[in-house]
């Protein structure tokens, strides 16, 4: 009855006006005037340092194509992003699964100990981190008894930022999870186990397709989050050994804030910005066709 | 008989997820107690055999820690406060009122969201150096005051109180402005909580932008003070336990004395969206 109504007091009208208002004047200052700043200057030779910005076409974005250094962290990023979202899905959903078991008690201990490390500071967590990768004296190889040096090994540092940052942010996904395990209609089970369905049918034909909203959530908010993944490089390997842990957004980093190569640096970041926007659409748009 | 098998192989599993979560927080707990020698000797033991503070004593002599602590601290709850205001007055007016362009408004604020640091920090940094800001706490708090997360989450939450309740407040004789500040925010404990922790973190943990502003050593924050002790005093692995520990710490403090309203609003939050 109150749904639908129109504004009618005064106060309403400029309670939206004063929060409308403000909201838009913010977002034209800090997003869309950024934005188009980005776009002319990934057009341009653009040095802050020394002054220059130097109209150069396209120059930006056909040296970005034939950069091998791009192409390597576009390849990383896509191995960091599958491997860490598969993990995070699989791990949250399952832990979630166990947790919400009418056999297990202390579900609020559990959870707060998995939510920890999503509600730690990633500088100080990745320079913990890197010490227990050390080959000397590091927890990871005294505890497995191995010899290996993880972040001076090209074939082991990704896999290692890759381990760092599923640990840290699988309890995330176990609360997503658990609680959208919470929110599914009980007479769905009812039924189901009045036909005689044992746990697995139940889980694969019952909760996992009421779970795909949220599945999808976890996995679009992952990958958006991966390609702005920075920190655990720019602490631990500084993106090498050579270019092996090079991602995307640590390469707009390097070339934007080492280098100073603004356009160059700027054309990289719409071309993280197109991937980003094509990936939400294209996830919307499947899971859409679906469930019609 | 089957029951009780499969309950002890839950626990047993739940429990070693639980210990791998926990344990290099322990770790580096305890390894801050130890002196560096025994940090990096062949022989590992994970309580500390001669127990030391002199790591956490040494912290403030070599540089000035608690000064970016203090910092980190002011600089995130005056964002987080101010985030949280700005998300329950837009979420406010978007989740509990009808008008033109609201759609528009809050599907932009939804792609706000998409849009990866690493697009707005060029241009945002070469606006604050243009505006003379560098060095400044405001170039610090302006750029992070709205967040569409906030927003988002703000508006999920208000949908969730009943018309009723505001409705009957206006028949009162309460103005909008009274409404919203003395029955509205109340209500929103939790998602104003699941903001609140993670804004906290967002901008304890943000290292790039701090980077980038701050010039001046007394007015550096925690994050960016991590990565100069490491570069300055890199063998000293005890004071680097040290360090993380305090920033690590207050973190989770808050968290778990906070964490009941906080899962309570994280999963409102998403379900819906």
């Amino acid at each position: 009855m109150f749904k639908r109504r129109p504004l009618q007091s005064k106060s309403e009208i400029w309670m939206r006006n004063i929060a409308m208002g403000f909201l838009i004047i913010y977002m034209t200052i800090f997003l869309i005037i950024p934005v188009v700043i980005v776009i002319a200057g990934s057009f341009h030779q653009w040095n802050p340092l020394n002054q220059t910005y130097n109209w150069i076409g396209l120059d930006n974005y056909v040296r970005m194509f034939s950069y091998p250094t791009f192409w390597q962290s576009m390849a990383n990023t896509v191995i960091f992003c599958v491997v860490v979202v598969f993990f995070r899905v699989l791990l949250g959903l399952a832990i979630a699964y166990a947790l919400n078991s009418k056999l297990m008690k202390h579900k609020t201990l559990f959870r707060t100990i998995f939510y920890m490390p999503t509600v730690t500071p990633l500088v100080a967590v990745a320079y913990v981190w890197k010490i227990m990768y050390n080959p000397q004296f590091g927890l990871i190889d005294n505890i497995f008894g191995l010899d290996i040096n993880w972040l001076f090994d090209s074939n082991f540092a990704l896999p290692a930022l890759m381990v760092m940052t599923i640990w840290k942010d699988f309890g995330y996904a176990v609360i997503l999870f658990l609680s959208g395990l919470l929110s599914l209609p009980s007479d769905c089970y009812e039924s189901a186990s009045i036909d005689g369905a044992n746990a697995w049918q139940t889980f694969r034909y019952i909760t996992l397709p009421l779970l795909k909203p949220t599945m999808l959530f976890v996995v679009v908010t992952s990958i958006i989050s991966y390609l702005q993944a920075y920190v655990p490089v720019l602490v631990m390997t500084t993106g090498g050994p050579g270019t092996s842990t090079y991602l995307s957004s640590y390469l707009v980093y390097d070339q934007a804030f080492k280098q100073y190569n603004f356009g160059f640096a700027s054309a990289i970041s719409l071309f993280i910005l197109v991937l980003t926007a094509l990936f939400t659409v294209i996830s919307f748009k499947v899971t859409g066709a679906n469930e019609s | 008989m089957k029951h009780k098998v499969l309950k002890t192989a839950l626990y047993v599993v739940l429990a070693l997820v639980g210990v791998i979560t926990v344990f290099p927080f322990v770790w580096m707990v305890l390894s801050s107690f130890k002196t560096n020698g025994e940090i990096q000797s062949i022989v590992q033991t994970l309580l500390p055999q001669e127990p030391t503070t002199d790591n956490y004593m040494n912290l403030q002599q070599t540089f000035d820690f608690l000064r970016y602590f203090m910092n980190s601290i002011f600089i995130a709850v005056a964002v987080t406060v101010l985030v949280i205001y700005t998300s329950c007055l837009c979420g406010y007016v978007l989740g509990k009122y009808q008008f033109k362009g609201k759609n528009i408004i809050f599907g932009f604020v939804m792609m706000t969201m998409m849009v990866p640091w690493s697009v707005t920090i060029i241009p945002r940094y070469t606006m604050f150096m243009e505006a003379g800001l560098q060095d400044t706490y405001i170039s610090l708090i302006l750029p992070v005051m709205v967040s569409g997360f906030g927003i988002f989450m703000m508006k999920q939450n208000m949908e969730s109180i009943p018309d009723e309740l505001i409705e009957a407040a206006r028949m009162d004789g309460s103005n909008e402005f009274q409404t919203f500040h003395k029955l509205v925010l109340p209500l929103c404990k939790n998602g104003i909580s699941a903001i609140a922790i993670f804004q906290f973190l967002w901008v304890w943990e943000d290292y790039l932008w701090p980077y980038l502003m701050i010039d001046s050593e007394e007015k550096q924050l925690l994050a960016v003070g991590l990565t100069l002790f490491n570069g300055r005093y890199s063998t000293d692995y005890g004071g680097l336990f040290a360090a993380t520990t305090i920033s690590i710490l207050p973190v989770i403090i808050v968290y778990v004395i906070f964490q009941k309203r906080f899962v309570a609003g994280v999963a409102a939050g998403a379900v819906k969206g």
